[in-house]
């Protein structure tokens, strides 16, 4: 069921043209270098460990692990990891 | 940066998380919208920054997430106000300080008086006190205009006055008139002021008493300050009134120095050997102390540099505090052998150096005639030097009233 609307809302937004991450309420992800991860739209933190954070999303969870990382700012919407991050990976 | 001084404005509390779940306490935050920043773990726990106004909402937060939190930071403008507050003796102290600063600096202190040269700057001084500027005197109350207005109209010599205040020094600027030297009017003759031969003579007004060739000594009229009025009808039988007028002209003359210089052919020269002592002497008061001593021998050969420091106290202070530090430098003699042609350009230079100062740089210079003179002892060598030259020997001198006097005959 909720395979098939999203396979609905997908086809939708590409013809009209609506960015997929407003549609299918996917986290965005902005990196900049290994230095910072900005991540849009989570559901919560895990668990942090300055080696390893492991984020909450609307499917499954986003794994960074790194060195010393650090989260920068913290809201509703976003959250900043800061530090070097050497890995991403999604686990659903 | 922006949101660094925010957080300034509101005051930062930097709290450390401890307990079992740190990440619920975070997602508890997030959920009830309080904004987190700066989040670093370490072995101790969880270090969070957040703003002063979330920090006391966040009781039931920790009481949930079964946390302990301990402020470990606070920085910020409201705790800036609360320390300030518990001191505010200091706060008065710096009010009362700048109030003090701003009370003083509105007053004048210093008077300067510059640019002035002839006018004594007591005589100036003295004028603007009673014109209402004195040290002491509140700036605005200081009739500045009226001042200068004042200054410039006593003193006639001033051109111009300007007073400014600069902190707490008036500055009183003058500027002076150059008054023009009244030209010499009162009759005179010239005189010479050498021995000399004339050899050019001209009267522009009043009436030549040498003749070109003639011999003058020091202190002849050259030129007589008189002039005969009215047209010389027949100038001689009868003399026409004598008028007594300024004597102008040229009078050149032919003038002799004479002048020796003498030289040895043996000198003994001191030198220094480059070995030296430093002798320290403190004065203070009228007693005096010995901090470093010299000793030096009634037969030893030095020579002595002195240099004294004085101490400054107050410009008013009466003890003389002052050290004199003499350095003593070891002589060495030395016999120095010249030879004949050097002494005799060693006497000479001497002989023209001695003249020098008595040509005067105007006159021309005709002949040098440079002689040696022998001389009994063969040490010496003396040389003799003649210099002739033509130059300006006249000199105004004021005709005196024993001169002047000159009844024209019957």
């Amino acid at each position: 069921m909720q395979y098939r609307r999203n396979r609905h809302l997908q086809r939708l937004a590409g013809i009209l043209e609506i960015p997929q991450d407003i549609v299918l309420d996917l986290p965005r992800i902005t990196m900049l270098g290994n230095k910072q991860l900005l991540l849009e739209n989570h559901k919560g933190i895990i668990e942090y460990t300055p080696s390893l954070v492991r984020i909450k999303l609307d499917q499954g969870e986003l794994i960074i692990c790194g060195k010393d990382l650090t989260l920068g700012n913290l809201q509703v919407e976003q959250i900043l990891v800061e530090g070097t991050v050497e890995e991403v990976k999604y686990d659903t | 940066m922006i949101r660094n001084m925010s957080h300034y404005i509101h005051g930062t509390v930097k709290i450390k998380v401890s307990g079992p779940m740190p990440e619920k306490f975070i997602n508890l935050c997030v959920m009830k919208n309080i904004f987190l920043w700066g989040l670093t773990k370490k072995n101790e726990g969880l270090f969070v920054c957040m703003s002063l106004s979330d920090f006391f909402s966040i009781r039931p937060i920790v009481r949930n997430s079964k946390n302990h939190i301990k402020v470990v930071r606070y920085y910020g403008f409201p705790f800036l106000i609360n320390k300030i507050k518990k001191r505010k003796m200091m706060v008065i102290g710096l009010i009362l300080f700048l109030c003090v600063l701003n009370t003083l600096v509105s007053y004048i202190w210093f008077i300067d008086i510059i640019g002035n040269k002839a006018i004594p700057a007591q005589q100036i001084r003295d004028l603007i006190a009673e014109n209402g500027l004195r040290p002491g005197m509140l700036k605005s109350d200081i009739p500045v205009k009226n001042i200068e207005n004042q200054v410039a109209f006593t003193l006639p010599e001033v051109a111009w006055v300007g007073i400014r205040f600069t902190g707490i020094h008036a500055v009183v600027e003058i500027v002076e008139k150059t008054i023009s030297k009244p030209q010499d009017k009162e009759p005179a003759d010239i005189v010479a002021v050498k021995d000399g031969v004339i050899t050019e003579i001209i009267a522009l007004s009043g009436q030549s008493a040498v003749k070109k060739g003639d011999t003058v000594k020091k202190g002849d009229v050259l030129i007589k300050g008189v002039s005969y009025e009215g047209a010389v009808v027949d100038s001689t039988t009868i003399n026409p009134p004598q008028q007594k007028i300024r004597a102008k002209g040229i009078v050149k003359a032919r003038v002799w120095y004479e002048s020796y210089g003498e030289s040895e052919l043996l000198t003994t020269v001191h030198e220094r050997t480059g070995r030296q002592n430093i002798g320290v002497v403190l004065r203070i008061g009228q007693q005096e102390f010995q901090l470093k001593k010299v000793a030096v021998k009634p037969d030893d050969l030095v020579e002595v540099d002195t240099f004294k420091k004085k101490l400054f106290w107050w410009r008013n202070h009466n003890i003389i505090v002052e050290s004199t530090i003499s350095t003593y430098y070891e002589l060495d003699e030395k016999r120095v052998e010249i030879g004949i042609e050097e002494a005799k350009e060693q006497s000479k230079s001497r002989a023209f150096t001695s003249l020098q100062s008595l040509i005067p740089e105007t006159a021309h210079v005709v002949s040098r005639n440079i002689e040696v003179l022998q001389m009994p002892e063969k040490n010496l060598v003396r040389v003799k030097v003649n210099v002739e030259t033509v130059e300006d020997i006249g000199e105004f001198t004021s005709i005196t009233i024993k001169n002047e006097v000159s009844a024209p005959p019957k």
